[in-house]
């Protein structure tokens, strides 16, 4: 998973070679995971611009409704008009890449403020693809910053990685207490002209969360699959290709509603790789693998439209894409 | 001719000894999920277990939590790395695990090795700033003592493999000769794991992987368990 999965030769249980090259080494370039959750900010819409494309997008309640107050974009990151896709006034913004895919040394930035008591749901008009990095990597960096009583649901298209492609995302959210927030998202392996799966370099997802400036979350994952890498060891991928993840913090969740998604979830994991757990928040995190993107679709699904139909009363989400 | 061990051996053999009554016989960390499911059975499938375990959490959390703790040159730097590890846990048995035993971790490094800085950490536990975990407290009375930094993680890590193995030996269960096998082959493995850590970018702490993760959290759904994570 990190350098030191590279060194493996799949076959030796353990292999006494150390990485040729070490992380450190290899990432050094910009130091953009540190878990300083300002770092990134540093440089922020500096002139020529670090970043390929900027989005920023600051929510507030307008009557019963919500609406951006403010926004902004550059590059290579646009914004389609608003739309409600029930009664409830949360408003759903959809944001485009015209580029159609992230490339090497590409790195974008979309901050979010969703102001006290306004409601958003942000997704995406089609996955992100990221294609090949040859030494370098491209890179998402989102800031989330949630009022009293805010909520954001955070629900992208899949992520799918191309042959050496490497993706670092980072998404911070910094949440009142009485704050919601959902995120989902999942990541598939695009396929190679040799019709192989997994040959992307290294995927990088961080999600910190932090509720009244405390650090809460520290979801940290690293995929590596490399030729002859254990990627597919039980405790890495246990020879699945498809990751979902589900993140909630919200002051809502306890062990009564985590059981209850299991329950309901549980039957659809054929494959019986999906864990459910409760968070210090209070929050809970989802983990499912599988060799497709449709079942883990469907879990996350299923899920998103248990907590807005027990907490907003909406109905299941049904994203027409615009 | 007279050679005289370091000063900090005999509290390190302590500390570091896999019996130490930390609790860590009661915690699997997601290997019975494991051996559950039948993945886990025998030398050959326990070993592969624990290679993937030392490479994923005990390189990349415990590891990189001593040095980060052997860094840090303020108390705030220390408290911020223990918050980091507790968060970075995302599964709730293994939240609870490094709870429970970083306190007692704590009630006997404090007894073995006291010292200021240990003092200090004990407090922001008992505050509430801190949630403890027995890597830091080992790593802050290792600190005190003035071990070396491939030292102190040579011992940690291979007295986890050690907790971890006594319990496959256990609950696989397997022969106490296979068990020191599978310890005498982690050799490697660890020593590798020593040079990592020490070259990873701070970004890198607290790295998982979802396979491992999901072990973890299908854990507290098991019926019939003899491990507490």
């Amino acid at each position: 998973m990190t350098a030191a999965v590279t060194s493996a030769g799949g076959g030796p249980a353990f292999p006494r070679s150390l990485p040729a090259q070490s992380a450190a080494g290899r990432l050094g370039l910009l130091g953009a995971s540190s878990g300083n959750t300002g770092s990134a900010t540093v440089g922020r819409l500096a002139e020529p611009s670090p970043w390929a494309g900027t989005l920023s997008l600051s929510i507030d309640r307008r009557g019963d409704k919500s609406i951006a107050v403010r926004q902004h974009h550059a590059g290579a990151l646009r914004i389609l008009r608003p739309h409600y896709l029930d009664g409830s006034g949360q408003v759903c913004y959809v944001v485009i890449n015209p580029g159609g895919a992230y490339l090497g040394g590409d790195r974008y930035l979309i901050e979010v403020d969703v102001a006290p008591g306004a409601d958003l749901l942000l997704t995406t008009q089609s996955a992100t693809k990221v294609y090949r990095t040859p030494g370098s990597r491209a890179e998402q960096h989102t800031h989330v910053r949630l009022g009293a009583g805010a909520r954001l649901e955070l629900l992208p298209d899949p992520l799918i990685a191309y042959r050496e492609a490497s993706y670092r995302q980072v998404t911070t959210v910094d949440m009142d207490p009485s704050a919601s927030f959902v995120m989902a998202e999942v990541l598939t392996p695009g396929w190679s002209p040799d019709g192989k799966l997994f040959r992307y370099d290294e995927i990088r997802l961080r999600n910190e969360v932090s509720v009244d400036a405390r650090l809460r979350v520290l979801d940290n994952l690293l995929i590596r699959p490399r030729t002859g890498s254990p990627v597919d060891g039980m405790s890495f991928m246990d020879r699945h290709t498809h990751l979902g993840s589900l993140l909630v913090m919200d002051a809502r969740v306890d062990g009564v509603l985590v059981d209850e998604l299991h329950t309901v979830l549980a039957p659809m994991d054929p494959q019986g790789q999906l864990g459910i757990t409760l968070l210090d928040g209070p929050g809970l995190a989802l983990r499912a693998l599988s060799r497709s993107t449709e079942p883990l679709n469907e879990i996350l699904a299923a899920a998103v439209d248990l907590l807005r139909r027990r907490w907003h009363g909406q109905e299941n989400l049904n994203l027409r894409k615009y | 001719m007279n050679s005289a061990a370091p000063s900090y051996l005999l509290p390190l053999l302590q500390l570091s000894d896999s019996a130490l009554p930390t609790g860590a016989f009661s915690h699997s960390l997601g290997l019975e999920t494991s051996l559950h499911r039948g993945q886990v059975h025998d030398e050959a499938t326990f070993a592969d277990w624990l290679t993937q375990f030392i490479r994923i959490q005990l390189v990349h959390s415990d590891g990189m939590a001593i040095r980060l703790a052997l860094e840090a040159d303020t108390e705030a730097g220390l408290n911020r790395v223990d918050r980091e590890l507790h968060a970075a846990a995302l599964p709730r048995e293994v939240r609870e695990a490094g709870v429970k035993m970083g306190a007692r971790m704590l009630d006997i490094a404090l007894a073995v090795a006291p010292s200021a800085g240990l003092g200090r950490y004990a407090d922001a536990v008992a505050r509430g700033e801190c949630a403890g975990h027995p890597s830091l407290a080992f790593a802050v009375a290792g600190k005190s003592l003035g071990v070396p930094l491939g030292e102190l993680l040579t011992t940690y890590l291979f007295s986890t493999a050690t907790s971890l193995t006594q319990n496959a030996i256990r609950g696989i269960p397997l022969g106490q000769s296979a068990g020191q096998r599978v310890l005498r082959a982690a050799h490697g493995e660890v020593r590798d794991a020593v040079v990592l850590i020490q070259v990873l970018e701070r970004g890198d702490f607290g790295v998982t992987a979802p396979g491992l993760e999901i072990a973890q959290m299908q854990h507290e759904r098991q019926r019939a368990r003899m491990f507490m994570s």
